[in-house]
């Protein structure tokens, strides 16, 4: 059986004793895989990603990355993990150069090594030009790239990617987000992005969990999780003004819509439609947005855990 | 450096450059030795050899100061000697906690303010690590710091003895003073200070409360003058050593304390 990448299990942590941060947190999530962790502001985002690489303490439950306890083994998980949270900075005095041969030789990468991998990082994230200049006279989005070029310096099998878009225009949200999925999906590098931008996140991951005010909703991939919302896939059929077709809505812009359990009943549908004699100008399938879902789980606070 | 590891040895590198690129670390480093050691000494002898003894106050003091060895100096000699092992080793030992708190400072407190002590803690270092790693770049600092300072004090006053035709300044309380006080007070500044960060939310709080240490060292010294004691080589040693037990123990508890957890809150 295939090992999990990351793994909690009742995970909790309060910080004043009384209010809890994170209840019962419960996921997995698989290697190689985008996993979304999705979920308000002070939903407990960060605080699982600090419980994940030991920084904070639990107050119950485990918590493990590659099999090895955050708690108890920490700096092992550290070296195979790279992590950006939106509170860990870097050397505002340092080159962008400097900060990437200082963060190499902390994971024991000696020089001439350390210099190869930042000059490697620097022209991966685009940032070649600027090596030379201080990290305080670099923009949000130069900062930010070289933070995520920081976690990549010990080629980690797992990112903990907290927020890696926040303060970016769409540019150079685009292009990060361009390179979380070429890690995936080239060298196999899991990553567990905690994002608000749902629309990247749809783009990115494979499976998702929504925790609101410390608890999980819902996790699963976003077919499974829609179906626990009831939020089914439609189908979409545009015909003559003159039709009315049963069992349909109709909406603002001329298109008959319902709701279609699986993929496979849509050619059923459409041939039945023709038998009854309508005309089919256009068709189309419309799959549950995350945002939908998202809303859905968020508003009602009333969640379960779909695998 | 067999004992100090790569990423140790990045982190000593990182906390010097860093106490060297910030302006009120780096004058502190600079201008409290060149006060202390080099100017005051400097004016203290110009002023001993111009200004006739008669004017001078209090001198029937200062030499029923003198210890019974050296009673037959001069007015002018005794002074001298009086200021060379009373009030110059005061500021003396104030450069090795001075620059040992500012160190400490910049390198723990100056590290979480900036938000980078979180970063360095996801880095594979273990906080032991880290923690050895810090304290020993601020010892070293304060160490070479402090060797700077007594290489131009001894030459100062050497000087000094020469132009008053008095015997060479070091003797055993000056000893103790370099090879045992010193570093025992270096050691103090940093761990005092790592215990302080832990509360202090920003450097400059941390530099304000690490002024509390400086007053016993003034009281110790003060206390001569007020005739309360006579601070002698064998009381240096046991001073001495009663800090360095007070450093191991402070070393233990801040070790322990040192958590991530806590740094971060």
């Amino acid at each position: 059986m295939e090992e999990l990448a990351i793994q909690t299990d009742r995970l909790s942590k309060t910080y004043d004793g009384s209010n809890y941060a994170l209840r019962d947190l419960s996921i997995d999530v698989r290697q190689g895989e985008v996993f979304g962790f999705l979920g308000p502001n002070g939903a407990g985002k960060t605080t699982t990603v600090k419980l994940l690489n030991g920084l904070l303490k639990p107050n119950g439950g485990s918590c493990s990355v590659m099999g090895l306890s955050s708690t108890l083994r920490s700096p092992e998980v550290h070296r195979i993990c790279g992590t950006m949270t939106e509170s860990s900075k870097m050397y505002g005095q340092m080159t962008g150069m400097e900060n990437l041969i200082f963060f190499a030789e902390t994971s024991d990468i000696a020089m001439p090594k350390a210099k190869e991998r930042a000059e490697e990082l620097l022209k991966r994230m685009d940032l070649w030009d600027a090596r030379d200049k201080r990290l305080g006279a670099y923009s949000t989005g130069m900062a930010q790239r070289l933070s995520l070029a920081r976690t990549l310096v010990g080629n980690p099998r797992i990112l903990f990617l907290d927020e890696p878009t926040s303060g970016l225009d769409p540019e150079s949200a685009k292009s990060v987000n361009s390179l979380i999925d070429s890690l995936a999906r080239d060298e196999g590098v899991t990553v567990f992005l905690c994002t608000h931008q749902l629309r990247y996140a749809q783009d990115l991951c494979e499976r998702y969990a929504i925790i609101e005010k410390g608890k999980l909703l819902v996790s699963g991939s976003i077919e499974s999780i829609a179906k626990g919302a009831r939020i089914f896939i439609k189908a979409a059929v545009r015909v003559p003004d003159r039709d009315q077709l049963e069992g349909f809505e109709r909406d603002s812009g001329g298109w008959w819509k319902t709701d279609l359990l699986r993929e496979e009943d849509m050619p059923r549908l459409l041939k039945k439609l023709v038998t009854d004699g309508h005309d089919i100008y256009e068709a189309k399938i419309l799959k549950p947005t995350l945002e939908d879902v998202y809303f859905q789980y968020v508003r009602s606070g009333n969640g379960e855990v779909l695998q | 450096m067999k004992t100090v590891s790569l990423a140790e040895q990045a982190v000593i590198r990182k906390d010097f450059h860093e106490v060297w690129d910030s302006n009120m670390a780096r004058s502190t480093l600079l201008v409290v030795p060149l006060l202390m050691v080099v100017i005051i000494p400097i004016v203290f002898l110009v002023i001993t050899c111009n200004v006739p003894p008669s004017q001078v106050n209090g001198v029937d003091q200062i030499m029923k100061m003198l210890p019974q060895e050296v009673r037959h100096f001069s007015i002018q000699q005794g002074t001298f000697y009086v200021m060379t092992n009373t009030l110059f080793p005061m500021f003396f030992l104030m450069i090795p906690l001075m620059t040992s708190t500012v160190a400490a400072a910049s390198s723990f407190v100056g590290e979480k303010e900036r938000g980078t002590l979180e970063t360095l803690a996801l880095t594979p270092m273990t906080l032991q690590k880290i923690f050895h790693a810090k304290v020993l770049g601020c010892v070293m600092l304060s160490a070479i710091v402090t060797a700077i300072s007594f290489v131009s004090f001894a030459i100062v006053i050497s000087v000094g003895d020469i132009v008053l035709g008095m015997p060479f300044f070091l003797n055993w309380s000056w000893l103790v003073c370099v090879f045992l006080f010193a570093p025992a007070v270096t050691v103090f500044g940093v761990v005092f200070m790592v215990l302080v960060s832990a509360k202090s939310k920003s450097y400059i709080e941390a530099i304000q409360t690490s002024g509390y240490i400086i007053v016993p060292l003034i009281l110790l010294f003060i206390g001569q003058f007020a005739g309360v004691f006579s601070l002698n080589a064998p009381i240096l040693l046991m001073i001495s050593v009663g800090i360095i037990v007070v450093d191991v123990i402070l070393w233990f508890v801040t070790a322990r304390s040192f958590q991530t957890e806590k740094l971060l809150r």
